[in-house]
């Protein structure tokens, strides 16, 4: 028998601690932040996938091990499955989650919210520098996932690289990269 | 009687041992452990030779040694569990019994935020855990 969690402590505790390591540890060095933020989650996926792996049999292929995260861990994490699955058969995922759950409180921001224009161009001018911080905050916000994924597959046996892509609110899409 | 248990991690790096026997005998033990782990990648490469469900954890007796039976069970995770005993009869079920609540002990220990993926399990807790779940099997089987 599992252990419940309050939805909104994680969701908070997520952002304290992105705010944390942006604004407080590692001001103007984001990729010290991203780093740091990574490696939590990293060792948050190792410790899952060794939980929610207990009393099942052994993956024989990748692609298995993949389909567990999309449906059972990622289950476990936010009570829903990833909506879609693409691959290359050449070691690459791409995981899509049409509303991902630590996302949902991210404000599209105003200027993209009043003229739809400017979130298909994000470059247009007056509209640059709030993008960029938009873009920037969510990112910061999506290496927790990153490394969750990455640290449950590594455990699991497949390293591997993981990146995000967030530029269609609030769905995101993880990219899975397995080392050959 | 549970002579002794430990878990072997990944890189079959040893990353418990505990010894239920009053003597000093961790060496020995030691030395079943590391061959135990040849049958276990023997078993793991030709799964249909040795007859077991294929990807199961639990990997049955792994060999006798003269006074010993040596149990295996390997997890997802490529984590090894190694079960000794001196019972010259151990039911199946109640090996798969024992890992089962050994998995999830052990899970529990390397939840833990302060444990280092990777590096010996230093948890008293869960070597006390290990003990009562150990003690239980060991009532069984004497029953």
């Amino acid at each position: 028998m599992g252990r419940e969690v309050s939805e909104s402590c994680i969701d908070a505790l997520i952002t304290e601690m992105v705010s944390s390591y942006c604004n407080r540890f590692y001001v103007n060095k984001p990729e010290v932040s991203a780093r740091r933020i990574e490696a939590i989650g990293y060792q948050v996926g190792i410790q899952l996938s060794e939980r929610y792996t207990v009393e099942r049999p052994r993956f024989s292929e990748h692609l298995e091990a993949i389909k567990f995260i999309c449906k059972e861990f990622w289950s476990e994490l936010f009570k829903k499955q990833i909506d879609n699955l693409k691959t290359n058969h050449k070691g690459t995922f791409v995981l899509q989650d049409n509303r991902f759950q630590w996302l949902t409180h991210m404000s599209i921001n105003a200027s993209a919210e009043t003229t739809d224009s400017s979130q298909q161009e994000p470059h247009s001018p007056n509209s640059t520098t709030l993008d960029a911080n938009l873009l920037q905050a969510t990112s910061m916000h999506l290496y927790f996932p990153c490394g969750i994924i990455r640290g449950a597959l590594s455990n699991l046996g497949i390293p591997c690289a993981v990146s995000a892509d967030a530029s269609n609110l609030p769905a995101c899409s993880f990219v899975i990269r397995i080392k050959a | 009687m549970i002579v002794c248990v430990a878990v072997i991690g990944q890189q079959n790096n040893p990353l418990f041992l505990q010894s239920f026997t009053q003597e000093d005998d961790d060496l020995k033990l030691h030395h079943i452990v590391h061959c135990s782990l040849d049958v276990i990648d023997e078993r793991v490469n030709n799964p249909k030779r040795s007859g077991i469900a294929v990807n199961e954890a639990f990997l049955g007796l792994l060999y006798p040694t003269e006074s010993y039976k040596v149990y295996g069970y390997l997890t997802n995770t490529k984590v090894k569990f190694i079960l000794i005993t001196a019972d010259p009869e151990v039911r199946d079920a109640d090996a798969r019994n024992f890992f089962r609540k050994f998995h999830v002990a052990y899970v529990d220990a390397v939840s833990n935020p302060f444990h280092v993926p990777g590096k010996k399990i230093t948890s008293t807790s869960f070597s006390r855990k290990l003990r009562s779940i150990v003690d239980n099997l060991g009532s069984i089987t004497t029953v």
